[in-house]
């Protein structure tokens, strides 16, 4: 009988298919950058309520929550290149839709439908920063950019780490359903991999543990971030050689 | 002239006038308290004068300077929010950050200072308080008097031509209102411009210069502590200090 389970090939294919490791990291980086920086935009229009933005951004969340992420591939991947054409019969312009690798529309819609979830979480981060604090900056004579950045996100990024880490993780794995735009990652190649060999199981096996190998990283490597910017438990030891007491009671009446 | 000349500033909740034509004049140097029944707009005055709040009306002139408090301009808000500093109730100290960071936030972000000399002015400021064994402490690890210390110390540091503080003490527990006083009393020795808020009435009593009797957005009376407190003319702050035991009539002794 021919080997139903051939554990080593699980272990020997592993280089061939961390060849692809770096399109999946390229296609998460690239995805993460976009989903904070329009989170973040649209948690700010959100909070500052800008007419005609507001209602497009929460239009826009509730779709991006409510539908399968392998269904909003698949629309950008088919419905970029058919806006372009009506874009080039309205304008006379030309623009050539095979010149974009199909690795773009997946960055656009994993960023995207990432955007939509760490938008939420950003939004709950920065209205949990107490507004004194706020208040204290601005009377100090920050601008509105500087209170954010100095005050605002610092505070808000220690809360909302953990919830962006999740969402990290998830898309991670969600870069496995980048061959719906015609991406080779590492999902993409191990199935072309059992294509030749029929040997699937051994595949999604060798998979399974890269996946897990580098979440697992990520997750100590998110562990030591907010060890780092938490603020510490204990006190610093008090230097007791300038230790400068105010008497208090004598000098105030007086 | 006066270092610091507010006028006509007025100040409305919806349809609830709060302030109604406020003016006020400080003298360089001195400490202006106000006081008053809670509810009569203390609060919104000072938070006027650094445009947490927007008033309807009113401008303020500093040092020869006048400002439109009404304002839309982004740079002229800035610009007076540096003339004048606040020190909170709640102390409001930045919890991501230590001590030394807390007061060198502002000289760094807003002056623009070079590290090494902010850090200096930062430990002046701290050692003035008497928090220079706390340097590296985070505000969780400190009691509300050092963190109002520290809270002092920032706000002295970018060296304010007005400090704004609004009770200052109120959120402290009795011990610790003691070393927050002294810190305000050394403040006011060294010749810091003080409009403050308080209930402590022996404080202001000892150390203001002028007391305004604020009531339904108006300075219904100002004077020394000694005309204040001594000699009462206005009904209103008579019944007020009555309320709070501050003024004996000869019936309170009648047994
Ligand atoms: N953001 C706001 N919106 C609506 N009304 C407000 C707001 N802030 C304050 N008020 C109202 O304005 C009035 C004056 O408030 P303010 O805080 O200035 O009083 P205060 O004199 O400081 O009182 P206290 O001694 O209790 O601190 C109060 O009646 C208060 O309810
Ligand atoms: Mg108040």
């Amino acid at each position: 009988m021919a080997k139903l389970f051939d554990v080593k090939l699980v272990f020997t294919q592993i280089p061939e298919l961390l060849k692809y490791l770096p399109t999946t990291l390229y296609l998460t980086a690239i995805a993460l950058v976009i989903g904070l920086v329009v989170g973040l935009l649209i948690a700010l229009i959100r909070m500052k309520k800008i007419p005609v933005l507001n209602q497009i951004a929460i239009a826009f969340v509730s779709v991006m929550r409510g539908t399968p992420i392998i269904v909003q591939l698949y629309i950008t991947y088919f419905g970029i290149p058919i806006a372009l054409k009506y874009i080039n019969y309205y304008y006379g312009t030309h623009y050539d839709i095979n010149a974009v690798p199909g690795i773009v529309f997946a960055m656009i819609a994993l960023g995207l439908n990432q955007s939509a979830f760490d938008s939420e979480t950003i939004r709950a981060a920065i209205q949990s920063v107490d507004r004194g604090q706020i208040e204290a900056a601005k009377s100090i004579g920050m601008s509105g950019f500087q209170v954010l950045r100095r005050v605002i996100l610092p505070q808000a990024g220690s809360v909302a780490l953990l919830p962006l880490g999740n969402s990290l993780i998830a898309l991670i794995k969600g870069t496995s359903l980048a061959f719906t735009c015609s991406v080779v990652e590492m999902t993409a190649a191990g199935k072309i991999l059992a294509g030749r060999n029929y040997r699937y199981f051994e595949a999604y096996c060798t998979l399974a543990i890269i996946y897990w190998v580098l979440t697992f990283i990520l997750e100590r490597v998110l562990a030591l971030i907010e060890k780092k910017i938490s603020i510490p438990e204990q006190a610093p030891e008090t230097s007791t050689t300038e230790k400068v007491e105010i008497p208090v009671t004598q000098e105030v009446a007086a | 002239m006066s270092l610091i000349e507010i006028r006509n500033l007025s100040k409305k909740f919806g349809n609830n006038v709060i302030l109604d034509g406020v003016d006020l004049n400080i003298n360089q140097g001195e400490v202006v308290a106000i006081i008053g029944p809670s509810g009569t707009g203390k609060s919104t005055l000072l938070r006027c004068l650094n445009l947490l709040e927007k008033p309807e009306n009113g401008s303020v002139s500093v040092d020869g300077k006048n400002y439109n408090l009404t304002t839309k301009s982004s740079k002229e808000v800035l610009a007076l929010r540096q003339e004048t500093e606040m020190v909170f109730q709640q102390f409001n100290l930045f919890k991501h950050k230590d001590a030394l960071n807390n007061v060198m936030e502002g000289l760094r972000v807003v002056k623009k200072l070079p590290k090494a000399e902010a850090r200096r002015i930062a430990v002046a400021e701290l050692e003035k308080v008497g928090m220079s064994d706390r340097l590296h402490h985070y505000p969780r690890h400190l009691s509300g008097g050092q963190q109002q210390r520290v809270a002092i110390a920032r706000a002295l540091a970018l060296k304010p031509k007005l400090l704004l503080m609004d009770e200052p003490t109120s959120a402290l527990d009795p011990e610790l209102v003691g070393e927050v006083l002294l810190t305000i009393k050394r403040a006011a020795r060294e010749g810091n411009t003080i409009l403050l808020v308080t209930h402590e009435m022996d404080f202001v009593r000892n150390v203001a210069n002028k007391i305004i009797f604020l009531e339904n957005g108006k300075i219904v009376a100002e004077g020394t502590p000694k005309e204040i407190f001594e000699n009462p003319k206005n009904e209103r702050l008579r019944e007020f200090l009555r309320n709070i035991n501050m003024l004996r009539t000869a019936d309170d002794y009648v047994i």
